[in-house]
């Protein structure tokens, strides 16, 4: 009987835990359904091996920069659309304290890295093979785009869909005042 | 040009087992659509399954390939979780908690089956002599 009572026990605190961690770990409503509210959010954590050279990129390491992320696939076509576009932003505002960084996301490397050449894709990029981070990031689909400001906030605006040349400076320029 | 191609042809042929490329497209699952390579016509699965048919003609093993898709994806490319490290607590929690609550629910029907026995009103002990004799004077008496 006592066994029992032990294991029952064990058993809910176990399932308790569960909860516990599920709730302190979930997703909830990501950062792209906030930002869109006009709110200002920390950017989650962005820690990923790279896709275009060797190691890993932490978007920590970034903190003090505006930083622009854009989760991308390869078999996308607004992406393909707005590639050209947002690797010309980048090398633009390049030398101005703003970096670029690429989310890829669905792929094989293979398909990817071709991707990058095609489209002369020469900022940042790293791999999120199976899409872990769009939960936390509330991404719903390809493309969209995020603006970090110097303190490490999310910034409005969020671009869904093929960014223009001129969306993208705009959210550039907020992310510099903000 | 026919060493040429025994040269291209070399390393299939000198596979003694090949990997199946069937079964490792049930294996494994398409990152965007979710659903096995087997199943999936999308432009990642296609690559996918090109990438796998390509190994195979290499040489390697299932395992080598499994674990290059891993390397490239992370473990959730894998249509069923492994039986080794963290992985093989989605094993053990469900069978394991199955197992448990079978024993509880065991030894809780056992438990509560005595409870309600001893529970029960002790049975009338059988009348002695003397209270036999009470009873059928009794009757007696209630007939007349």
């Amino acid at each position: 009987m006592r066994f029992v009572r032990v294991a029952v026990v064990a058993a809910v605190l176990g399932l308790l835990g569960l909860l516990v961690w599920d709730v302190a770990h979930g997703s909830g409503p990501g950062v792209a359904q906030k930002v869109d509210q006009g709110r200002k959010v920390p950017a989650p954590k962005l820690d990923l091996p790279r896709l275009d050279a060797d190691g890993r990129l932490s978007l920590a390491s970034l903190r003090g920069k505006v930083v622009v992320v854009n989760f991308w696939e390869s078999y996308c076509v607004p992406c393909k659309q707005e590639a050209r576009r947002v690797a010309d932003t980048a090398r633009a505002w390049k030398d101005k304290g703003v970096v670029f960084v690429g989310v890829n996301a669905f792929d094989t490397k293979r398909a990817a890295r071709a991707y990058l050449g095609r489209y002369g894709v020469d900022y940042a990029n790293i791999r999120d093979g199976v899409g872990t981070t769009f939960g936390n990031w509330g991404v719903t689909g390809v493309p969209e785009t995020f603006f970090i400001d110097r303190r490490g906030r999310v910034v409005p605006p969020h671009i869904t869909g093929p960014a223009s040349t001129k969306e993208l400076e705009a959210g550039i320029r907020l992310a510099l005042k903000s | 040009m026919a060493a040429l191609a025994l040269a291209l042809a070399a390393p299939a042929a000198a596979c003694t087992k090949h990997a199946s490329q069937g079964r490792l497209e049930t294996l494994l699952v398409c990152p965007s659509c979710h659903t096995t390579l087997d199943e999936s016509d999308s432009e990642v699965a296609r690559e996918m399954k090109a990438e796998v048919k390509q190994r195979i003609a290499a040489c390697q093993s299932e395992k080598q390939i499994l674990d290059a898709m891993v390397a490239e994806f992370g473990p959730t490319i894998l249509s069923t979780p492994r039986t080794s490290g963290f992985d093989l607590l989605a094993w053990v929690i469900p069978l394991g908690g199955a197992l448990v609550a079978a024993v509880a629910l065991a030894l809780g029907a056992r438990v509560w089956s005595r409870t309600r026995v001893e529970a029960r009103a002790p049975a009338p002990a059988a009348l002695g002599p003397e209270d036999e004799r009470r009873v059928d004077e009794a009757l007696e008496h209630f007939d007349d």
